[in-house]
């Protein structure tokens, strides 16, 4: 598949490429670059859901036969949901994502962790992100890893949505974050005044680069700025802006996009509610970008993952505990859609984990290794010695992704 | 040298410089820090009629009551509603506004970074709406008052605060054979109890396990917000809601003895050696480095052990240090200072609400932390491309007006004079106007470093 895409006029760019020394754009001899499948060119997203994401409210098991007892107050009745076999279904809240499932465009992982056992937001964070076994078992991002064992020709291959670099995509391999709020870059005679200035500063040198990088490819300035805020129309708002830049032929190749909100410990709701906004806003991303990528669709995956779940039964106040297993969702046309992956444990009290929790039966880094192996080409000996070094044993999904 | 350490003071433990606050700090910056810790706390007039804790409780938390209890119609009782939530987000700017012009104002910039330091430990943060009148008297009733003090008396007056009691849902929490557990379908909430040993005593490798959280969840039932004005600061215990019973935690065990319970067990968690540590810890990565020597940690946990957690002693300690009193500064201005340090340096008054767009603009509004591990003390999760745009736009603004009213070589030597490198004196110089001049200043790495 051929892609071919206009891009803007080039003359800021070509001065701000000199002026920060990089090469943004491969000689093209005119304005249209093109690009095929297989080359380097698949993209991928990881939305991080911080502060843990009720995957059984998300994708309910409502035909296994202890859910409505185990889940008490919790279980969400019938008009709540949206079924996509009869075993599971959907919060209504998902309606993007459930089109996309229909479609084949779609999947659902779950009873799905992380390797960490224990129920510490933070320390569950840090072993989502790093790829490391346990907390702090590695001090850079496994999206930074891939990248560093990735062949491709953008130059900004990496991409964080928001101010800052999220430990997912932290490392040697630089990074740039991007967020369509801004007023774009300050004027040429500044940025060439801060550079030397920065010259002495590695952290500023490096962050003002990165800038400069990914503001030539929004080649923005400052217009059609998006206001920034939460829920789903400023989420929907916001992807849309990024996945413009993905869908640059030298666009990044690996972003994130961080939602937060997840910890309802209280007073989570069932049909709508506090959780019910949250699915809403996470679903505005996966409709926005299959929007805003266009033709690139078809050459991307996105991956929702949280740290870890919650107790399958509520809590003393209307809400849930922190737990283990979750869902993790997928979506793009590299997705073998469609499907729930997943072996699903069992809700009975002699089933759960530790009595209380989803038990997880999958490794969310066999989801990871095949969206690296079987979507972005990475060989399965550069993933297990520079990305996930301490989980050989530990296989790619089969069939996950399409090839 | 005098000079230079006047400029690590300022930044270091400070938000950087007033005009003119660099040459009073040299004639001896260490005696600047230690007066900072002898003063006796007294309440700020920066926050001279602002309410207190019972005050917003009976206030702001029986209209929401009232509105649940009244009997107007539907669409009217939602009008009330979105008023009353109006007026709290107003004074929540408000509230914002005045601790961050205490800190713009401060004479006693130390102090003020510790009250913020303090507040981040024990993060409550206004992104729970239950929470979000009560955080900003959180910090002024619970830190401020403690700050000198023990760590225990802070750590034991949070954890009564409705703030806390609301933010991390033990108002709520009920003991399953209370009287009023076992009337049915309440529980507990084990959020408070882990968030204290993890966040904010013994960290998350303190020690402790799930068993350890149930109990310490069962001691903290009862711990709730005093709606009605019979109790103290907010604070109430209620028997009947509280789970009987013995309970162990950390292998000790505590007999029934209802509010007692966590009263001892929080005691005894103060000054464990692992608090210690995860204390000197924090401290060492805040005002230290990023990545601070084990040696220099092992000597803050030290003195926290010795002093039984005197906080002031540790501070002490802590500016006796010789690897404070170097150069380059290490750590990135968190946001927040960052705004503070602009402020301070620009010597002007700014309305609330732009106050507010400033903080917005880059991320870290005053008593929002996203989670209850509060913001990030680390520079990699402060510095990216785009949070250096926005840095570089407030610093324009801020300079597109300054310019008329100070020069750029007086601003360089008030604020990075001592510390500023040939390539910055040499930019700021070649500048093509004294707002640009300004922007770069203000924009340089000296000045955004501590």
């Amino acid at each position: 598949m051929t892609n071919t895409i206009t891009q803007k006029p080039l003359s800021r760019r070509l001065l701000l490429q000199g002026l920060c020394g990089l090469a943004m754009l491969p000689v093209c001899g005119g304005m249209r670059v093109s690009f095929a499948a297989g080359s380097g060119d698949a993209r991928f997203v990881f939305i991080i859901l911080r502060g843990a994401m009720d995957g059984l409210a998300a994708v309910a098991p409502y035909g296994d036969k202890n859910y409505t007892q185990a889940r008490g107050a919790m279980a969400l009745p019938r008009s709540a949901l949206t079924p996509l076999d009869d075993f599971y279904a959907l919060h209504n809240s998902f309606t993007s994502f459930g089109k996309l499932y229909t479609a084949g465009e779609a999947a659902v992982v779950h009873a799905v962790a992380t390797p960490y056992r224990e129920r510490s937001h933070f320390d569950a964070q840090n072993v989502l992100e790093s790829g490391a076994a346990r907390p702090h078992g590695a001090r850079d991002g496994w999206l930074n890893r891939a990248l560093g064992v990735m062949h491709t020709a953008s130059k900004t291959p990496g991409l964080a949505v928001g101010q800052t670099i999220p430990l997912a995509l932290q490392g040697s391999v630089d990074v740039s974050s991007y967020s369509p709020s801004g007023d774009g870059l300050p004027p040429d005679a500044v940025l060439i005044a801060l550079q030397g200035m920065y010259s002495g500063d590695a952290a500023f040198a490096s962050a003002l680069s990165q800038a400069v990088g990914i503001h030539t490819l929004a080649d923005d300035d400052g217009m059609g700025k998006v206001k920034g805020g939460r829920g789903k129309q400023a989420m929907a708002q916001t992807v849309e802006a990024v996945g413009k830049i993905i869908a640059d032929p030298n666009g990044p190749r690996i972003a994130t996009i961080e939602i937060g909100g997840w910890d309802t410990h209280a007073q989570q709701g069932l049909e709508n509610g506090a959780l019910a906004n949250n699915f809403a806003t996470l679903d505005a991303a996966f409709g926005a970008l299959k929007e805003s990528l266009g033709p690139l669709w078809a050459q991307t995956v996105v991956l929702a993952a949280t740290e870890f779940g919650r107790t399958v039964a509520g809590n003393g106040t209307g809400g849930t505990d922190h737990g283990t297993a979750s869902c993790a969702l997928l979506a793009g046309g590299g997705v073998n859609g469609g499907r729930v992956y997943a072996q699903w444990p069992g809700l009975d009290a002699t089933q759960l984990y530790q009595n209380r929790d989803l038990r997880p039966t999958l490794d969310l880094r066999q989801v990871a290794k095949a969206i690296l192996r079987d979507h972005i080409g990475i060989s399965a000996g550069d993933i297990e010695r520079d990305i996930f070094a301490d989980s050989v044993n530990l296989r790619a999904m089969d069939g996950l992704i399409r090839v | 040298m005098s000079s230079l350490q006047a400029f690590i003071a300022a930044n270091r433990f400070g938000f950087g410089a007033r005009a003119g606050e660099l040459d009073s700090i040299a004639h001896d910056p260490i005696r600047w820090l230690s007066v900072q810790m002898d003063a006796r706390y007294a309440p700020s007039p920066a926050f001279d009629g602002l309410p207190d804790t019972p005050a917003i409780v009976r206030g702001a938390m029986g209209q929401m009551r009232s509105m649940r209890q009244s009997s107007a119609d539907p669409e009217a009782q939602r009008q009330m509603q979105r008023d009353a939530q109006k007026s709290m987000r107003e004074d929540f700017i408000h509230e914002a506004a005045a601790r961050t012009r205490a800190a713009i104002a401060s004479q006693t910039p130390f102090y003020e970074r510790l009250v913020h330091f303090w507040s981040n430990h024990f993060t409550v943060s206004s992104t729970k709406r239950q929470s979000l009148p009560l955080v900003a008297a959180f910090e002024r009733d619970v830190i401020r008052p403690h700050i000198m003090g023990h760590f225990g008396d802070m750590l034991l007056a949070s954890t009564r605060h409705p703030a806390m009691l609301t933010y991390l849902d033990n108002a709520r929490s009920i003991g399953p054979n209370s009287r009023a557990g076992k009337r049915g379908g309440k529980g507990l909430n084990e959020n408070l109890a882990r968030e204290i040993m993890e966040l904010h005593t013994l960290g998350v490798n303190g020690g402790y396990g799930q068993g350890d959280v149930v109990a310490l969840a069962k001691m903290l039932t009862g711990w709730t917000v005093d709606m009605d004005g019979r109790g103290t600061n907010g604070f109430i215990f209620t028997p009947q809601t509280h789970e009987p019973g013995e309970k162990t935690l950390l292998g000790i065990d505590y007999p029934d003895s209802g509010v007692a319970e966590a009263e001892n067990a929080l005691r005894r968690l103060a000054v464990h050696p692992a608090t210690a540590t995860f204390i000197a810890t924090k401290l060492a990565q805040h005002f230290i480095s990023d990545t601070p020597s084990q040696v220099n940690i092992n000597t803050l946990a030290q003195s926290f052990m010795r002093s039984g957690g005197k906080l002031s002693d540790v501070y002490r300690t802590l500016i006796a240090l010789p690897d404070v009193w170097r150069l380059p500064l290490p750590k990135i201005k968190t946001p927040n200072d960052y705004i503070i340090s602009l402020m301070r340096a620009a010597g002007s008054d700014i309305d609330d609400r732009r106050l507010a767009g400033a903080f917005r603009a880059l991320g870290q509004i005053p008593f929002s932390a996203p989670s209850p591990a509060g913001w990030s003390d680390q520079g990699k999760d402060w510095m990216g491309g785009e949070a250096l745009l926005r840095r570089i736009e407030i610093a324009q603004n801020i300079s597109g007006v300054l310019h008329t009213r100070i020069a750029p070589d007086a601003l360089l030597a008030q604020t990075i004079g001592p510390a500023a490198s040939d390539m910055t004196r040499s930019a700021v110089r070649r500048a093509g106007s004294p707002a640009e001049a300004l922007t770069l200043i203000f924009a340089s790495p000296e000045f955004q470093r501590r």
